[in-house]
């Protein structure tokens, strides 16, 4: 089974969702619980069927057919052919090596790259390369998927495979149809000969389908026709919608937004948490501090006093930030010869994470301190008509990428202030998916509310450090006008916000 | 005094609302009171273990001894006063605050005092800096002055001086004695060093008890060519590759 190439054109590249790439539509709600953790797994669907029998086809439609489902992957078995010996690479250019037999698939890494996936983890699959016939040296970086469609011929082959899906699919039609579908490709795309086509057919692929993909239907909770299967590409639609329906019904109301455990000020029976509770490591209050702060709170303030400031604040902050990294000894020998007993930070890779927009305000105090230091972003902004927070990119820095590196990686998240807490709970939970250790963890902000979700963080991550200038204490309801926008806000509506006061208003305008 | 002599209490998990400085007054009985110490934590050592390495690159060097400057600067600011202000914030409420009060100046002495210029900059914009070039006389052997060049109203400003090393303190005193002659009083000048010797701590602190001495760590002593042990060499040659 090769992949086929997507035929050139805009428009039909929109109604082609492209393999081994998360497709995001809307965003990506909270997928954990107010407890940190996870309240499901990602809804995985195996499709398996014949060579050119529309297995692709078929993932495709129900990627359509699905529409707002925020994030989807269609994840191809092609990716996962094994790494060539040279004698096996000669066989593989003289169209002589069997792609079709199991063996041929890394079934214990195909296993494993899903099963990172369907638990939310991060996973970096395999490249192979048709034109050198061979596994590249380069990986495929992929997370955060709601839903994962596994296709390829032998994707009901292996038991171990098996196990991970939420619904099996095979494909059925009639080898003499698949013949014809592949001779008709195959000489149209990639200007091969009939003979050549039906010789490859004889020797592997159709023995392959009769002995290997063909029994695996029996494990099929469902059996698509090749061909003319609107019927059953809605059939299965309905089934996968009122699955998601379920799982959200019933994890709802667990579903991790802080500001609505906040509780309001008056005729709340619990005392606002203490200071002590939250564990925050407050900057020194020296004169200094206090003086900057009153500037940046300033709404006089003007935008060039604001930068410098806000620079200036937040090369402090990391400066007191970094006294949770840990430290060695080490002797070093001066120039004038003496030996020097002093430390070394002892941390094999250091990053940050800017949440957008307002985290940027904090990255060249960063940069001031930490040299060099690799910085990545996450866009998340709150949906407006549920508050809920949305994840709508994720761009990390490479160590935090592969998990062998992001566990041993300090990550230092930016942001300007934790209000209601939403985007600073789903940062944090982005890192853990990726295997970034709880205690490795540094948030930085200027300002953190005490009354806001602030203690709902602190009690789903007690392993967390939180680093601030200051800490107000209360959050009150705001309505922010909203401001008309073509894209993300065509009429131009306000919504309710929580306001931290007396706050540095909203510093990701300045 | 022994160098390995960090303080690890240096976290701070609770707001005080009455203003304090971040320095710890040096304990030591032997050395003056108006000497202030950065709080001596793991990573403030780990940044002078850098910086007093002799392999360490020249990139390094000037990326470490500039964060150390910029803590620095950070705390002499510390040691000027404030007033109370009160400002409306964004959201329309009233914040109790305070506002920076007095000008200042920063003077180096050069020539490695010029290499603390830029941190004093990053910390105070557009900020004023005068000059002092102070040489050992070779026939009295005693610090003599060459050159100075201050800000016209110098007399009315704060002075931040700056030089990066203090080891037997005679340029420190002969450059407080030149500002005192311009009209600055004694208290108004805020010394900062990134490493002191206690024999300079001494002698400074004895000739000039109410000006401020800030320095980020204090060694253990002067070798017999009155270099600073361990020290970290020269300070302006490892800046300025010359």
């Amino acid at each position: 089974m090769y992949t086929s190439p997507i035929p050139p054109g805009k428009d039909l590249k929109l109604f082609q969702p492209k393999k081994n790439t998360v497709l995001v539509s809307h965003g990506r709600p909270p997928w954990y619980g107010e407890d940190g953790k996870h309240i499901g797994n990602a809804f995985v669907i195996g499709v398996a069927g014949g060579s050119a029998s529309g297995k692709t086809h078929v993932a495709r439609e129900i990627v359509r057919a699905l529409g707002s489902i925020p994030t989807v992957i269609i994840l191809s078995q092609d990716s996962f052919y094994k790494y060539h010996t040279p004698e096996e690479l000669a066989l593989a250019h003289a169209n002589m090596l069997d792609f079709d037999h199991p063996d041929a698939i890394d079934m214990p890494m195909f296993v494993a790259c899903l099963a990172d996936l369907k638990e939310c983890k991060q996973s970096n699959i395999p490249v192979y390369s048709f034109a050198e016939h061979q596994r590249l040296a380069e990986t495929k970086y992929l997370y955060g998927a709601t839903v994962i469609i596994a296709e390829g011929i032998m994707a009901l082959h292996d038991p171990a495979l098996r196990a991970l899906y939420d619904l099996k699919i095979f494909v059925q039609c009639d080898s003499d149809l698949m013949l014809a579908r592949r001779i008709k490709r195959d000489v149209k795309e990639r200007g091969r000969g009939v003979e050549g086509i039906l010789n490859q057919y004889l020797r592997f692929v159709k023995p392959s389908y009769d002995n290997f993909v063909r029994p695996t239907s029996s494990h099929a909770d469902i059996i698509v026709p090749g061909s003319n299967n609107a019927v059953a590409i809605e059939l299965i639609c309905t089934h996968i919608r009122r699955q998601l329906q379920e799982r959200s019904n019933q994890f709802r109301e667990r579903i991790a937004i802080p500001h609505q455990y906040i509780k309001s000020n008056s005729g709340s029976s619990t005392p606002p948490p203490t200071l002590e509770d939250l564990n925050l490591t407050v900057l020194p209050n020296t004169p200094q501090v206090q003086g900057i702060l009153t500037i940046l709170r300033d709404r006089g303030c003007s935008r060039q006093d604001f930068v410098f400031f806000v620079d200036r604040l937040s090369t402090l902050l990391f400066e007191h930030a970094l006294q949770h990294l840990p430290y060695v000894p080490k002797t070093v020998v001066t120039p004038v010869g003496a030996d020097s007993h002093g430390k070394q930070l002892d941390a094999s890779h250091i990053c940050g994470v800017c949440i957008q927009r307002s985290g940027g305000a904090l990255e060249r105090g960063f940069r001031r301190v930490v040299r060099d230091v690799p910085v990545g972003s996450l866009l998340i902004q709150s949906d407006l008509t549920t508050g809920e927070p949305m994840c709508l990119q994720v761009m990390l820095p490479v160590h935090v990428r592969y998990r062998h590196s992001a566990e041993n990686t300090w990550v230092f998240l930016l942001d300007a202030q934790i209000g209601t807490g939403a985007a600073a709970f789903m940062s944090i939970r982005i890192l853990l998916d990726h295997g970034v250790k709880e205690d490795h963890i540094v948030f930085v902000a200027f300002l953190v509310a005490r009354g806001g979700g602030i203690s709902v963080l602190r009690h789903a991550f007690p392993e967390v450090k939180f680093v601030c200038a200051a800490v107000d204490d209360e959050m009150e309801e705001g309505w922010l006008e909203g401001v008309q926008d073509e894209i993300t806000n065509p009429g131009g509506i306000g919504r309710k916000v929580w306001v931290m006061e007396p706050g540095m208003g909203q510093i990701g305008e300045m | 005094m022994s160098f390995a002599s960090p303080n690890p209490s240096s976290t701070t998990t609770i707001t005080i609302s009455a203003p304090q400085a971040t320095c710890a007054q040096t304990k030591d009985k032997n050395l003056p009171p108006n000497v202030f110490t950065l709080p001596q934590t793991a990573q403030l050592e780990a940044l002078y273990t850098i910086i007093r390495d002799k392999e360490t690159s020249r990139g390094d060097f000037l990326f470490y001894s500039d964060r150390i400057i910029r803590l620095l600067v950070e705390e002499g600011l510390n040691h000027l006063p404030v007033l109370p202000r009160v400002i409306e914030t964004p959201t329309g409420s009233k914040y109790e605050g305070v506002g920076f009060e007095g000008k200042i100046c920063g003077v180096s002495i050069l020539r490695a005092g010029e290499a603390m210029e830029a941190g004093l900059r990053e910390v105070c914009r557009s900020v004023r800096i005068g000059k002092i070039l102070i040489q050992r006389d070779e026939e009295t052997t005693q610090p003599k002055l060459f050159y100075s060049k201050f800000p016209s109203d110098i007399a009315k400003r704060y002075v931040l001086l700056l030089d990066p090393m203090l080891a037997t303190g005679g340029s420190a005193i002969k450059a407080v004695e030149v500002l005192i002659e311009h009209g600055v009083p004694a208290e108004r000048i805020i010394f900062i060093n990134l490493i002191a010797a206690p024999e300079g701590l001494l002698n400074f602190g004895t000739r000039y008890p109410t000006t401020k001495v800030i320095t980020g760590w204090i060694d253990q002593g002067l070798n017999e060519k009155a270099y600073i042990i361990p020290g970290l060499g020269d300070f302006g040659e490892r800046r300025y590759c010359v």
